[in-house]
């Protein structure tokens, strides 16, 4: 009688911490999940195509410092800046940055002859009916995320940057 | 120092810890002897089953869960947090792209920081809610099954002969000296309870009718319910067991419902207003909607789902016209009609090149807005697409650009190759929308071509274009129909409880006085009438009232 009573307590107490404990444990996890992105949260994945096709995963540029920038071509401060993070980009490249521009959901043709008249080199991403754009919480362009070898937002720029700023927030990235 | 109680009763039963009342002839055991008050009858004064001398660690917080005061006092604590909650709006409650930390603040300055700040934005979604009722769900479990379990052994094996201090002290109560047999009093008063429809067990002289008793297990069921229920409400933290989305389809599109495996093709929305005969004399003139429909298809992925590079294969699986109120429905998911918008989108356009030397026309050719082909063959001619603007503008420096990725003011730039033309090909550019043609000027840009070529479209059969956009509120929730289940076990504990009473009577003869009790757990008023009427049978007449012992509730 009394064992069977401790078995009874001991099941229902550790069914109560099981359950309890996934409900308040998700609840916790969902609140970092909804919180908008800040400094120091980690980035949503995502996979998206490049210009010629293939995939790229933002895992796959774990452990380096990441610009993402998302740009449109009706976008002129965005169109600036493109060229001038492609002279960042040949100023570091060999240092192991990457600078991943995603397009705003524009069709191909719009994205390849902006490519081509800037001569760009570092990766652009074709996003897909605005998902990456959604999951990234963008509300106005550009925006750009600086994203530190350890996977976490250094800095949320929202907005166009002269050269220097880009400069002195790459410096920092690379340094951290 | 611990001294063991003894609770061994005079009638020789050993009791637990904590009884109240002996589990086999219901004297007390508590030391109140002298006094003749009537009887703490709850749970027929047995001992809570985790009662014990010397708890250790986790018997504590069993205990802890076990005491009715903590679950009342959880119950109080949910209830205010949970006002907490109703202060301001709630974050699940706007539909839009919207900015807690900045929406909470603009609209109710500081207090609306402080309330963003501290969570209660989202107050049923924080952890120390949901703790709280976590914490109610594991109270309502220990409470019950610490004292159904051992009331149900009592009521099970109760003894017919009851100690004359536990019938005395009753709330009702008849004392009276009979004449002749006490064994054949007993059986006669007996068959007049029986056709009360209570169940008789006869010891000899002494008697313990009872009736209903199954209206004791009404709150454990409720119990049941309620935890069902709570389970049901976490459970829709699982993924995917829950979903409460937006989604806006032009018509002709098809949208992927994010975080699913699901699209959903808006072939067509309608909307029909009221005219004005049919509307009462207050309302004339006024805009009333009259029906919202979409016409949805329902799609499911097969292939190439995840793939951003490949088209994914759909395959339909639903067709349904949603109306308000009749949403499409399909394994659990439900799409409910919302909003709508009437802005127009161009889609594409079908359009012909006329040659204007000739007369002759080439096409029509298939032209969409967005990702068009390169490259058009009509007739002698070759148009080869060379750029493309949603919204055209000049810009600045005078080089074409757009304004937006939204087909506001597209234009098109082809170089044209064919007869007549340059050999290398000439620019031609095209503006869809008539009103472009004009504000832009196109034949100007185009200079010579324009004399030898015309691209335009012949009549409205030839553009494609959305009239409107379709909102759609996306629904998931798997856990709805536990919490059903969860509402009736409950609602059938309620009424088991509620619309019954459980009756007992005991009563003895020692030496031709007969001693009654009555314990009813409510409506003392039909337990002493149900008392006095059968009394009445065999030839005693009292007032019900006299039967009234004292006590609350009585």
């Amino acid at each position: 009688m009394g064992k069977s009573r401790k078995t009874v307590q001991v099941i229902i107490l550790f069914a109560v911490l099981l359950i309890g404990g996934y409900a308040i444990g998700s609840a916790l996890f969902a609140n970092n999940d909804r919180d908008p992105l800040k400094e120091g949260s980690m980035p949503p994945p995502f996979e998206l195509a490049d210009l010629d096709g293939s995939l790229q995963r933002l895992s796959d540029y774990e452990g380096k410092a990441v610009v993402v920038n998302f740009w449109g071509t009706f976008c002129p401060p965005c169109v600036k800046e493109m060229p001038e993070f492609e002279r960042q980009f040949q100023k570091w490249k060999d240092q192991g940055l990457v600078i991943l521009a995603i397009n705003l959901s524009e069709d191909t043709l719009t994205v390849n002859n902006f490519v081509r008249r800037f001569e760009l080199n570092y990766p652009i991403l074709r996003d897909v009916n605005r998902k990456t754009e959604r999951s990234y919480e963008l509300k106005s362009y550009p925006t750009t995320f600086f994203i530190k070898p350890d996977g976490s937002i250094m800095e949320i720029k929202v907005g166009g940057m002269t050269e220097e700023d880009i400069d002195e927030r790459i410096e920092r990235l690379l340094q951290l | 120092m611990l001294l063991v109680e003894n609770t061994k009763c005079e009638c020789g039963h050993q009791n637990s810890v904590g009884t109240v009342l002996c589990e086999s002839c219901g004297k007390p055991l508590e030391n109140n002897d002298v006094s003749d008050l009537p009887l703490e009858m709850r749970y027929d004064g047995v001992a809570r089953r985790s009662q014990k001398s010397n708890p250790n660690f986790i018997d504590r917080i069993w205990n802890f869960f076990s005491s009715v005061k903590i679950a009342i006092y959880l119950i109080i604590l949910t209830f205010l947090t949970a006002m907490l909650g109703t202060i301001y709006p709630q974050e699940n409650t706007f539909v839009n792209n919207f900015d807690p930390s900045v929406y909470y603040e603009e609209t109710y300055g500081l207090p609306g920081k402080l309330y963003y700040l501290l969570g209660l934005s989202h107050t049923y979604e924080t952890w120390w809610f949901i703790g709280l009722l976590v914490m109610i769900g594991t109270s309502l479990v220990i409470c019950s099954l610490d004292r159904v379990l051992p009331l149900y052994r009592a009521l099970s094996k109760q003894q017919i002969r009851k100690h004359l201090q536990f019938i005395h002290r009753q709330k009702t109560v008849f004392k009276h000296s009979i004449k002749g047999d006490g064994e054949q009093w007993a059986v006669q008063f007996g068959e007049q309870l029986k056709r009360k429809g209570y169940r008789i067990h006869r010891d000899g002289s002494a008697l313990l009718a009872e009736k209903n008793r199954f209206s004791r297990w009404g709150p454990y069921i409720n119990h049941i319910g309620l935890i069902l229920f709570l389970l049901a409400i976490l459970a829709r933290s699982i993924p995917s067991w829950q979903m409460d989305n937006y989604i806006t389809i032009p018509d002709g599109d098809t949208v992927q419902i994010a975080d699913t495996n699901y699209y959903v093709k808006n072939e067509k929305f309608t909307v029909e207003f009221y005219s004005d005969e049919e509307l009462p004399d207050k309302l004339k003139g006024t805009v009333r909607a009259k029906l919202f429909e979409t016409k949805a298809v329902l799609y499911e992925c097969v292939s190439n789902c995840n793939d951003q590079t490949l088209k994914p294969v759909l395959e339909e699986v639903k067709r349904h016209d949603i109306v308000v109120n009749e949403p499409l429905k399909y394994k659990g998911l439900k799409l409910y009609q919302f909003d709508f918008d009437m802005t127009p989108r161009l889609n594409a356009v079908h359009p012909v090149l006329v040659d204007k030397q000739t007369g002759e026309t080439y096409g029509p050719f298939d032209l969409p807005m967005k990702d068009s082909a390169l490259q058009h063959k009509l007739g002698p001619y070759t148009l080869d697409l060379y750029a493309n603007y949603m919204e055209f503008a000049l810009g600045d420096n005078g080089e074409p650009t757009t304004l937006s990725r939204d087909p506001v003011a597209p234009a098109f730039v082809f170089t044209v190759k064919g007869p007549g033309l340059d050999a290398a090909g000439e620019p031609y550019m095209y503006f869809p929308m008539q009103k472009d043609k004009v504000k832009f000027s196109q034949d100007a840009i185009n200079h010579a071509i324009a004399d030898k070529i015309e691209i335009r479209v012949d009549g409205m059969e030839n553009v494609d274009f959305s009239e409107a956009s379709t909102h759609l509120n996306v629904r998931i929730d798997k856990a709805l129909p536990y919490v059903w289940i969860g509402a009736v076990f409950s609602m059938t504990g309620l009424l088991m409880g509620s619309y019954w009473q459980h009756r007992r009577i005991w009563l003895r003869i020692d030496d031709n006085e007969l001693s009654l009790g009555a314990h009813t757990n409510k409506n003392w008023y039909g337990m002493r009438s149900d008392v006095a009427g059968a009394l009445q049978k065999i030839g005693i007449t009292i007032d019900p009232k006299s039967l009234d012992n004292g006590g609350n509730n009585a």
